[in-house]
């Protein structure tokens, strides 16, 4: 018996009852669609997290003090008896295959200008930050080189905060006030939008050692580290991790974070997610696959002697097997593959609608569906295909 | 027709076909089963996170150095232009009528020696009433003493006194953190993580010598703990204009309740519970979908019956009701029995995670019954009006192929 | 062609044996026209299958042209069922929802016979059983006699030494039972074996040789010129007669 044959008779069999291979496979269909919708939301949001922290670049490596195992985040106390100092940065800035060091120091301050004020993060940073973090300067110029351990009172704004306090004037040649310090404006950042919803625009820069002074603390939140190239990666973090060690009593009181390895964990913990989501979405087509089950079943039931006939002239066993069999693969590759299209175009429609939400559904996704609705088929119909072959002629002939 | 001969001539109909009747049981049943279970987990984990925060106690402040309007998953701050100072959580004590208790707290990590071991620790420098305000317990020896914000005095968690003091009486004993040396005066009760910090792997020490050892001059918190909840607003406010009045003028603090906190939580996992419950929920659907065929193929195949039950007088309602009733029995069995395998998912569950609270609320059992039933209605509908209208001439005569 | 020696067959219902047949002893030659009679639950219905190879013999040897059944696997029963016979019927057994050209196909499906061929033969024996312009007509489309000729196109369709008709006439009005059975005669004289299960008298008594069954025995095997068989036959069904 030729595949085409299979086909030809499953198919037949399966436009004769179309109202009821419609709900059965509208089962699958559902199931599919579901599974592939959340799972389309789930790679979406991780290519965008992704993306997010690729932006800062990737052969990029962050040093902050504590050691993770005991505070469970690094930089959240940010406080130990050894912190990084500036002359800590300084030594890393000499490590061989080490291009650019961004020390930091960070907090909250409020940020004044002709009577409008506003309270944001103020970063303390170096000329390098805009290299290390791949930002650009939009107008004006970014703090320029100078001594770490001195200071100017000089500041860059990000775009919003420039907006919220100047409106549409320009601030550059301005002065604000930080913290009740005087600062002149010599530089605006370029819009860069937020990071995983946290507003990078709303900021202000100025020299590290100015941030030192206002924060009333001379050791550094971070130091990050760019790496000069992909493959030097883990020599450069072994040579960071043996220098600050030695300047550090040996003792190894900070942890060095990749921004690799951080992507890594990152994309474990979504496709983790997504898993689970797309895994609950999934319980439909179990419950489809009863359905089809169920229906297969009474098919058997109603053509019993059908099967008879077909056995007294000539069909083998294996062969009524292989019928019933396509008969519950079609139902499950059709609705499949119409959950498929289904799934994917309200993808599709739920992104136009929520630009917010990233969607993707990459071609993996669309091969597993088709093969997993295919096994749906073969494990739901394997039982019923096997009653109806063990059926005896005899009796499945005289059944009335 | 009464409601019993009605459950009893759908029964038997039901009965004959035992295996798709329990096939479409089985669908209702894992989509009731699950939709309970996800509500169970969620109710677990909010349970789990209300929990975490009671034990902070319910009428704590929390005051933070800093305060920024930017919007987002902002880092918490703890730096700021302005200090945050133990004098200024004296000051809260002394001013604000409705706190009772406060304890300024700095928390960073430090390397611990005592005899020949060492290990990486949690320093916290605090005063006493942090005892009382995080419901924490001494095992042995004392807590830090009162008023005393200075001393070269320290209490060790459960695990670094374990560990530190492998076979010896912590008590009496030094310790040494940085270039310090500190005395140990007591050992906590083990407590575990709260909050990401893991109480077992903290060393106490007074507030002002831990500024000292990380060279630090603002805390990195100060709780207080208010008389009762109905003082959390005011108290919140009152602590606000004192910091400005104290900090020249500036609001640079920001002041956080256990309320606002858990508000939030609450707010994310309810979310995320309906969420994943509407999911589970659309198997519910394709349940449904099944009975209703099972139901078409049903009808079809008794039209004859149909057909005789007509003949004898029998009205196109009660027909329906018929077909209705039978499609109910299917579903709500199948809700029943959703609810009883997640009963012992749940049981299952809590001897593999004791500490985890997973409890399905009660209206959502109540719900989860009350849907299964009336997708049987719903679906079962189709199907019983084709039944009902049924033609009885043509449904008698109809030759059976 | 068909040699029955000893063959019995025994069901158990509701652990009781009972004796559907007992010790048959039957020769069929090629091209011979049988007709097996007897009232219901005389065993003739048994006796069909076990000839058809559907059923197997509980004792007993069933030679199939020359080749001893009980050694066949079931794959080569299907094979030998598929080659060497066809089966008509009472209730015609057509598949409901494919045309009179598709049930007349559907064995040919079976054994992977290619498409142009096919086509072929099913419009052959369409015409032969005349229902050429019904071709594309389903089941219910069909009166009784139509759907019968479908089933004996079928059942011929793959050319088969043995044609076994099961009350080809049951269920028809005596002018298409007519019909059919001078249908299936005109094809014995072509040369196809033809074994007919009736308890319809007049139809039974056209065949040339009559078998009359009764409690699972044969009880006469006569041919129309008038020579008994039964005598000749075995002592064994002469004694139950």
């Amino acid at each position: 018996m030729s595949f085409q044959d299979l086909f030809r008779l499953a198919w037949q069999s399966m436009w004769f009852h179309r109202q009821r291979s419609f709900l059965t496979l509208l089962g699958i269909l559902i199931g599919i669609a579901s599974v592939i919708l959340l799972t389309s939301i789930g790679e979406g949001t991780r290519v965008y997290v992704l993306s997010e922290f690729t932006q800062f670049g990737t052969t990029l490596a962050a040093v902050n003090p504590g050691r993770i195992e005991t505070s469970g985040a690094p930089g959240a106390l940010g406080v130990t008896v050894n912190p990084l100092t500036l002359e800590d940065a300084a030594a890393l800035d000499r490590i061989p295959g080490v291009e650019r060091v961004a020390p930091v120091v960070m907090g909250a301050a409020e940020v004044e200008h002709a009577g409008r004020s506003r309270n944001v993060f103020v970063y303390g940073v170096t000329s390098s930050s805009p290299e290390v973090w791949r930002m650009r300067v939009r107008g004006g110029r970014f703090i320029p080189e100078m001594d770490w351990r001195r200071g100017a009172p000089l500041a860059v704004l990000g775009p919003k905060l420039s907006r919220e306090l100047f409106g549409d004037q320009t601030s550059l040649g301005r002065h604000v006030r930080i913290s009740g310090q005087r600062y002149l404006v010599i530089g605006v950042m370029q819009p860069k939008g937020q990071f995983l919803g946290f507003d990078i625009d709303d900021s202000a820069y100025i020299p590290v050692a100015e941030a030192g002074r206002l924060f009333n603390r001379l050791d550094l939140h971070e130091i990050d580290v760019l790496i000069a190239n992909s493959s030097l990666i883990d020599t450069v973090v072994g040579r960071i991790k043996r220098t600050l060690i030695e300047r550090h009593n040996m003792e190894e009181d900070f942890t060095i974070t990749t921004q690799t390895g951080m992507l890594e964990s990152l994309d474990r913990i979504i496709r983790i997610v997504s898993l689970a989501v797309g895994g609950i979405g999934a319980i439909s087509l179990l419950v489809g696959s009863i359905g089809i089950l169920t229906m297969m079943w009474i098919s058997v039931n109603e053509r019993t002697s059908e099967i008879g006939l077909v056995r007294a002239i000539g069909a083998t066993s294996t062969q009524v097997l292989l019928l019933f069999l396509t008969e519950a693969i079609l139902l499950s590759t059709v609705g499949g593959v119409l959950g498929l299209v289904a799934g994917i175009g309200l993808a599709q429609a739920l992104h136009v609608y929520l630009p917010a939400l990233p969607v993707s559904t990459p071609v993996e996704f669309v091969l597993l569906a088709l093969i997993v609705s295919l096994l749906v088929g073969v494990g739901s119909g394997l039982l019923p295909a096997r009653r109806a072959a063990a059926l005896d002629p005899v009796v499945a002939l005289t059944e009335e | 027709m009464r409601l019993s001969d009605l459950l009893r001539f759908a029964g038997g109909a039901l009965h004959g076909h035992r295996l798709r009747t329990v096939l479409s049981v089985l669908g209702v049943a894992i989509g009731v089963a699950s939709v309970i279970l996800l509500t169970g987990l969620g109710e677990g984990a909010r349970r789990y996170v209300t929990g975490e925060f009671a034990s902070l106690g319910a009428n704590l402040l929390i005051v933070i150095p800093g305060k920024t309007e930017t919007k987002g998953m902002a880092p918490l701050i703890n730096t700021a232009p302005h200090d945050l100072t133990r004098q200024d959580a004296e000051a809260i004590l002394e001013r604000v009528r409705s706190v009772q208790r406060v304890a300024p707290v700095v928390i960073g990590t430090a390397r611990a020696n005592a005899a020949e071991r060492t290990r990486e620790i949690t320093v916290v420098g605090t005063t006493r009433d942090l005892l009382e305000i995080r419901h924490l317990k001494v095992a042995r020896g004392r807590f830090l003493p009162r008023d005393v914000p200075e001393a070269a005095l320290c209490v060790l968690g459960a695990r670094v006194a374990r560990e530190l003091f492998p076979d010896q009486n912590p008590l009496g004993q030094l310790v040494r953190v940085g270039e310090w040396r500190f005395r140990v005066i007591g050992l906590m009760a083990p407590r575990g993580t709260s909050i990401g910090l893991d109480l077992d792997e903290i060393v106490a020490i007074p507030v002002d010598t831990a500024l000292r050892v990380f060279n630090r001059t603002s805390l990195f918190r100060i709780l207080a703990e208010v008389r009762s909840r109905s003082d959390l607003d005011g108290a919140e406010r009152a602590v606000l204009a004192l910091l400005r009045e104290r900090h020249s003028g500036r609001e640079d603090v920001t002041v956080m309740t256990q309320d606002s906190v858990l508000a939030t939580f609450n707010q994310i996992l309810g979310a995320l519970t309906a969420a994943l419950v509407g999911i589970a929920a659309i198997s519910l659907g394709v349940a449904g979908l099944g009975i209703m065929n099972v139901m078409l193929v049903s009808v079809s195949e008794r039209t004859r019956e149909i057909g005789l039950l007509k003949a004898i007088g029998v009205t196109p309602s009660q027909v329906t009701a018929v077909f209705l009733v039978e499609a109910a029995i299917l579903s709500s069995a199948g809700g029943c029995v959703g609810l009883l395998a997640s009963v012992g998912v749940e049981r299952l569950f809590l001897r593999l995670y004791p500490d985890f609270p997973i409890q399905p609320p009660g209206w959502a059992i109540a719900s989860a019954l009350a849907v299964s039933f009336s997708v049987g209605l719903i679906f079962g509908i189709l199907p019983a009006r084709n039944a009902a209208r049924l033609d009885a001439v043509q449904a008698l005569m109809r030759r059976k192929t | 062609m068909i040699e029955l020696t000893g063959i019995s067959r025994t069901h158990v219902v509701g652990g009781n044996p009972v004796h559907a047949l007992k010790e048959v002893h039957v020769r069929i030659e090629t091209g011979e026209y049988v007709s097996i009679m007897g009232p219901s639950g005389s065993g003739k219905s048994t006796l069909l299958h076990i000839l058809g190879c559907l059923d197997r013999p509980t004792a007993g040897s069933y030679r199939f042209g020359g080749q001893e059944t009980a050694r066949l696997t079931e794959v080569e029963l299907s094979r030998l069922r598929r080659h060497q016979i066809g089966f008509v019927f009472q209730f015609f057994h057509l598949v409901p929802r494919l045309t009179a050209a598709g049930n007349v196909e559907l064995p040919m499906v079976f054994a992977g016979v290619d498409l142009e061929e096919r086509e072929h033969r099913v419009r052959q024996v369409l015409e032969v059983v005349g229902l050429t312009a019904r071709a594309t007509h389903r089941p219910d489309q069909l009166s009784g006699g139509e759907q019968q000729r479908v089933a004996i196109a079928r059942a011929v369709v793959m050319s088969p030494a043995l044609l076994l008709a099961d009350e080809p006439t049951g269920n028809l009005d005596s002018a298409s039972g007519r019909e059919i059975v001078n249908l299936i005669e005109s094809m014995n004289q072509k040369g196809l074996t033809l074994v007919v299960v009736t308890h319809d008298q007049g139809i039974g008594e056209r065949a040339r040789r009559q078998i009359r069954l009764a409690d699972g025995e044969v009880v006469s095997d006569q041919r129309r010129d008038g020579t008994g068989m039964a005598e000749s036959g075995h002592p064994t069904s002469a004694d139950g007669a």
